[in-house]
């Protein structure tokens, strides 16, 4: 075996491991990190820590198909005297005072023809942890595409109507 | 390509296949910064006000979602239309999210429009006025739609501050032979309302009240109070006029007159009511003077003038001598000429014979439009312009350029050197492009205003939705610029409100919020107005003092009649109106001209051979309609098409009628009339391909609509029926109940609770198409343009389906069809994904996400009410804004169709699982049942055995079409009921 055979073999091994590395780690890595927000909100400190209930910031779930996102003045009624200078916060200010919305990165993706109704699952005494995990354990929630199966498995598991109109599409 | 090279493009397709199927990448979730009060995300919010698309006034209210206006519904509190919407209130919406709609003030330089800040506008409308006024007496003139008391007003104190002239209210149909004959026969200067719910027998001569005559919705069901079956009982509808319009079909008997002669009938029948001693309690020195004027019309030189059969009038005499309560109409409002005005003045003099009471007659109740000023009046105003009368026009939502004859030379007027024209409009339109600023104002479902439809009512009108572009409110810009030192009113909603208050209409600021949130401020039901006097003059009026006769026919005469659908020309420019076919027809997106078979006949031509209208005023082409609904001597037109501009869905449709009119006026009323009594036609040797989308003219025998009479009714009970063929078929309910070994492959089907169904009762229905207008709103349903229609492409989930009858071709049937939601839907079993699928509530359901397109089960639905959307339909932006965010937007490559409104059926069942209880009876209306300005549609639950869907399946008229299919469709139709022939 000569020096060069060396080298290209040592150079084909290594790219094959590069490449296996990388494709483990974009595609296969276990826990996923989710988007980049425009403001690095915690679910940790926020529900987990300081124990702020979900409902506090998504008032909604139980009226309403969505569970609706705060306004930028919610965030501020705490803010405007907690780390009111933390620069991530002045950020939010900063939103608040040019009345403009927060860009947040949309994260539990379902499909358009579906219609997730947030209060029917809610008035079951379906938690909101049973879907969403523990996010109080997260600081930057992943991204989750919610698919049919995932909705059929628990719906026939609590034998919840499949009725293809009259519970999820029209 | 070598196996190798086709393995990796294969490989390669599948990859990328695979990859097209994930959703699409996340999108941004924006927060609201200061969210409003008591706004719930994903619940509507509704905002009462008052429907501007006529000058009727009908009450509406909004479905706001998230801040966008996404449907309108009737104000179920409005006395006036009772919760209910005609097409055109429907397509309201389409004007706000139009995409031609203007975004900024337009002002003319040397070389076009240049588009400039709405401030700027401002400031040169307050500096032109001024300019105007300081200049003398009247320079400032105003051209106005009909509007609402405050806004005249304000109009009318600020042109005042102009030291100029009150403004003139412009309408195209503007009642002016209906006024004089209120003048004089009933002493009311005005246009009353009628009472015509009231009636037993109604005679009408044209008036086209379930279209465009005065106040559409109100008589629509005050139509069907009378109209429809009650026991044996049934009011009974004449029609005497050369044409049927949608009205007319309506009409129990139609007797065809020669055009032009609805006067002779109508005074031929004034003097059959004396003769057989009605009337006596006319004053003496009239009912002398009637019988003097009245003696040329004879019976028989009303039947030669007219060409009716002798038996069919003398029918219709004695119906009316025998009535006890009857109600005579006059005219279409097209027709303000020397027939119109006598044809009313003779309507109106019926009702006073036959009921000196006059107890149908409302003076109490007056039509807003009312304030329109008469045609004479207008062409006066523009006469004055041309002649340099005024330096500043301003222009307040018309649109005359279009709507008056060419002759009338609104375009010189406009053109007067010295004038600068303001125009108001939000569109680029035919007269808004001869302005020299055109200033696009807030429209009404985004504005402040009131506008009472009848003169008892305040109804109000408030923002429904956020802004979409800067625009400012009319009242505020007048406000603005009327005055020179301070305005009354810090702006146009407090000038509303401080109105009302010196009015005495409210008391006080509680009130007015009060009237806000319901619409207006009604009178308690059964509480009457105070009943208006009328003075019944002693002497005739002077337009009948000469005999009248019809010019002698020569060739063919021309109607242009107003449009169910774009009414005179505003609604040309929403997709929706263009879309929905014309009620008799059937024909989108083009202007047929009606022809009787035997004129068709007579000079070769067919449906859709393009023929050349000619009058001394002008031409136009259009292709011919045959059909029995038309008298052989007359064509008649619908108006509202022929653009030259008015956006993309107007421009370069059809022809435009009003073109072929002379603007010459009667002297007598001072209207003008869009009847000529001569035209030339040549054909064109051209054709084209109409867009209709009927199938068929005729059922060829088999069970659509089907009829009784009232006598068949009386015998009573549904025969019991056990066969298989169309006579003999059962009724079968699509329940468990109707299931039986020997006819059905399939078992039932089991229901949960729940079995929804429609009870659609023909007899009810006038074919006026607003419950197609609600589907289009409610369901994102596409709108596909003319092209496509004429491929049969069109989508509309639920249609009115036209028949003639086949003995009598002349009568003409409607029937609302949809998806019948089969118990034994052929759709279902023929689909190789399973997309459609009985639900455990009964509704057929299309699942689009698994549908591949094969359309095997449009091909085997014997209603064919399944569309197929061959391409992803277009909503130009900002009108994707109104679609209904609970209803998929469907794309191309899958087959769609009525669900019921499932969306609906969803919320009602929420409400009540929250409540913890069963849905209620009533509590789930689709959108095309709301709206229905004569209850003929009605929707429930079938298990519950006293709902009353369930209860009308017991009726003797009750069916199911084409149920010999063994189908088993959850739609059950009422026989239309017609009267003896």
């Amino acid at each position: 075996m000569s020096k060069g055979n060396h080298a290209a073999l040592l150079i084909t091994l290594g790219s094959v491991l590069f490449a296996a590395a990388f494709l483990y780690f974009f595609y296969a890595w276990p826990e996923k990190i989710g988007p980049e927000q425009p403001i690095p909100f915690s679910h940790n400190v926020h529900s987990g820590i300081k124990e702020i209930q979900c409902q506090y910031c998504h008032p909604y779930v139980a009226y309403s198909n969505f569970p609706g996102i705060p306004p930028v003045e919610k965030c501020l009624h705490c803010h405007n005297y907690i780390i009111a200078n933390f620069p991530w916060i002045r950020k939010e200010h900063a939103y608040f005072n040019d009345n403009r919305p927060t860009p947040w990165i949309k994260v539990n993706v379902i499909a358009e023809h579906a219609f997730f109704n947030h209060q029917r699952h809610i008035n079951s005494r379906v938690a909101c942890e049973e879907c969403h995990g523990e996010v109080k354990h997260l600081q930057r929630l992943p991204e989750k595409i919610w698919r049919m199966g995932q909705c059929l498995e628990c719906h026939h598991k609590k034998k919840a109507s499949v009725d293809c109109w009259l519970t999820c599409h029209n | 390509m070598n196996r190798r090279t086709f393995l990796k493009l294969a490989g390669l397709g599948s990859v990328s296949f695979a990859a097209g199927c994930s959703p699409e990448s996340p999108k941004h979730l924006y927060s609201l910064v200061q969210a409003p009060e008591n706004m719930v995300t994903g619940k509507a919010t509704w905002y009462a006000s008052t429907c501007r698309e006529c000058p009727a006034g009908c009450g509406v209210i909004a479905k706001n979602r998230e801040g966008r206006v996404v449907k309108l519904e009737g104000n179920p509190l409005h006395p006036l239309n009772r919760g209910k919407l005609c097409m055109r209130g429907q397509a309201a919406l389409q004007a706000v999210y139009n995409p031609d709609r203007l975004q900024s003030p337009l002002l003319r330089e040397t070389d076009g429009f240049t588009p400039i800040g709405f401030e700027q506008a401002g400031t040169i409308l307050k500096k032109k006025t001024w300019e105007a006024a300081r200049k003398g007496s009247n320079r400032v003139r105003l051209l106005t739609e009909t509007v609402g008391e405050s806004q005249m007003e304000l109009f009318r104190t600020a042109l005042r501050n102009w030291d100029s002239q009150d403004p003139v209210v412009f309408e195209p149909y503007a009642y002016e032979a209906l006024k004089t004959a209120n003048r004089d026969v009933f002493g009311v200067d005005g246009l009353v309302s009628y009472r015509m719910d009231q009636a037993d027998v109604l005679l009408s001569f044209g008036a086209e009240f379930l279209e465009t005559w005065l106040s559409p919705v109100e008589y629509a069901w005050k139509f069907k109070a009378m109209h429809a079956t009650r026991g044996a009982e049934k009011g009974v509808f004449f029609l005497v006029s050369p044409l049927q319009t949608l009205t007319g079909a309506n009409a129990d008997h139609w007797l065809s007159c020669a055009p032009g002669s609805e006067a002779v009938v109508a005074l031929g029948l004034v003097r059959q009511m004396l003769d057989i001693q009605r009337g006596r309690r006319l004053p003496p020195t009239l009912r002398q003077a009637l019988l003097k004027a009245t003696d040329f019309y004879s019976q028989e030189t009303v039947l030669r003038l007219s060409g009716i059969p002798m038996e069919a009038y003398e029918r219709l005499v004695v119906r009316l001598a025998e009535a006890k309560l009857p109600l005579v109409l006059g005219s279409g409002s097209g027709l303000s000429d020397e027939n119109g005005l006598r044809t009313n003045l003779a309507a109106n003099l019926l009702n006073l014979i036959l009921d000196p009471n006059l107890k149908l007659i409302d003076a109490g109740h007056r039509h807003r439009v009312e304030t329109a000023g008469r045609r004479a009046e207008v062409l006066d105003f523009f006469k004055a312009l041309s002649a340099g009368g005024a330096d500043l026009l301003i222009l307040n939502n018309v649109n005359p350029a279009f709507s008056l004859p060419p002759e009338s030379g609104v375009a010189a007027a406009l053109k007067a050197s010295g004038l600068f024209v303001v125009s108001f409009s939000n569109f680029l339109d035919e007269t808004s492009r001869l302005s020299d600023l055109i200033l696009p104002v807030k429209l009404p479902l985004e504005t402040w205003d009131d506008y009472s439809g009848w003169s008892t009512v305040v109804s109000t009108l408030q923002p429904t939705m956020g802004a979409l572009s800067g625009s400012p409110h009319l009242g505020d810009l007048f406000l603005e610029a009327g005055f020179e030192s301070q305005p009354p009113a810090p702006n146009f909603k407090t000038y509303v409100a401080r109105r009302l208050q010196t009015e005495r209409r409210i008391a006080n600021e509680l009130e007015w919020l009060r009237a806000l949130q319901q619409g207006g401020v009604f009178p308690a039901a059964g509480q009457a107005p105070a009943a208006m006097s009328m003075a019944v003059p002693e002497q005739l009026p002077a337009a009948l003092a000469d005999p009248y006769s019809p010019a002698p026919a020569a060739g063919l005469a021309f109607a242009a009649v107003p449009s169910l659908r774009l009414f005179d020309g505003r609604g040309a420019n929403k997709p929706w109106l263009c879309e929905i076919p014309d009620a008799i027809c059937r024909i989108a997106w083009q202007s047929p001209v009606r022809m009787h078979p035997d004129t068709a006949r007579a000079r070769g031509l067919k449906s859709a051979d393009i023929v050349q209208i000619r009058s001394r005023e002008g031409r136009i082409e259009a292709p011919v309609y045959v059909t029995e609904t038309i008298h052989p001597s007359l064509l008649a037109m619908e108006t509202g098409q022929g653009h030259s501009a008015y956006g993309r869905y107007a421009e370069k449709a059809g022809a435009n009628p009003f073109a072929l009119l002379p603007a010459a006026t009667d002297p007598a009323c001072g209207g003008a009339s869009t009847y000529l009594a001569a035209v030339a036609m040549e054909a064109t040797g051209r054709r084209i391909q109409l867009a209709n989308t009927d199938g068929s003219r005729t059922q060829h025998g088999r069970a659509f609509i089907l009829t009784a009479t009232i006598d068949e009714l009386l015998k009573g009970g549904r025969p019991a029926r056990t066969g298989l063929t169309m006579d003999t078929f059962p009724l079968t309910l699509p329940l468990p109940e109707g299931y039986d070994p020997k006819r059905d492959f399939y078992p039932p089907h089991d229901h949960d609770h729940y079995r929804w169904a429609m009870v659609v009762d023909l007899d009810r229905c006038i074919g006026c198409g607003a419950c197609a207008a609600a589907c289009y709103a409610e369901n994102n349903v596409g709108i596909v343009g003319e092209s496509r229609i004429v491929q049969g492409r069109e989508m509309a989930w639920l249609e009115i389906v036209r028949y003639h009858d086949e003995r009598r071709m002349q009568r003409v049937m409607f029937m609302p069809m949809l998806c019948q939601h089969c118990d034994n839907a052929p759709c279902e079993s023929v689909c190789p994904v399973y997309a459609p699928h009985h639900s455990a509530e009964g509704l057929n359901n299309q699942i689009y996400n698994r549908c591949i397109g094969t359309r095997f089960c449009s091909q085997n639905c014997p209603y064919k009410v399944r569309r197929f959307n061959w391409f992803d339909w277009e909503w130009p932006e900002p009108m994707n804004q109104q679609l209904n965010p609970d209803v998929t937007v469907r794309s191309k490559g899958v087959m769609e169709k009525c669900s019921f409104c499932v969306q609906r059926i969803k919320e009602a069942r929420t409400r009540a699982k929250n409540e913890n209880r069963p849905i209620r009876e009533g509590e789930v209306t689709p959108a095309c049942v709301q709206t229905c300005p004569t209850d003929a549609l009605v929707f429930g639950n079938l298990m519950d055995k006293d709902s009353r869907v369930r209860r009308l399946c017991e009726d003797p008229r009750a069916y199911q079409a084409m149920g010999y299919l063994n189908t088993k469709p959850a739609v059950i139709y009422l026989k239309k009921v017609l009267h003896e022939v």
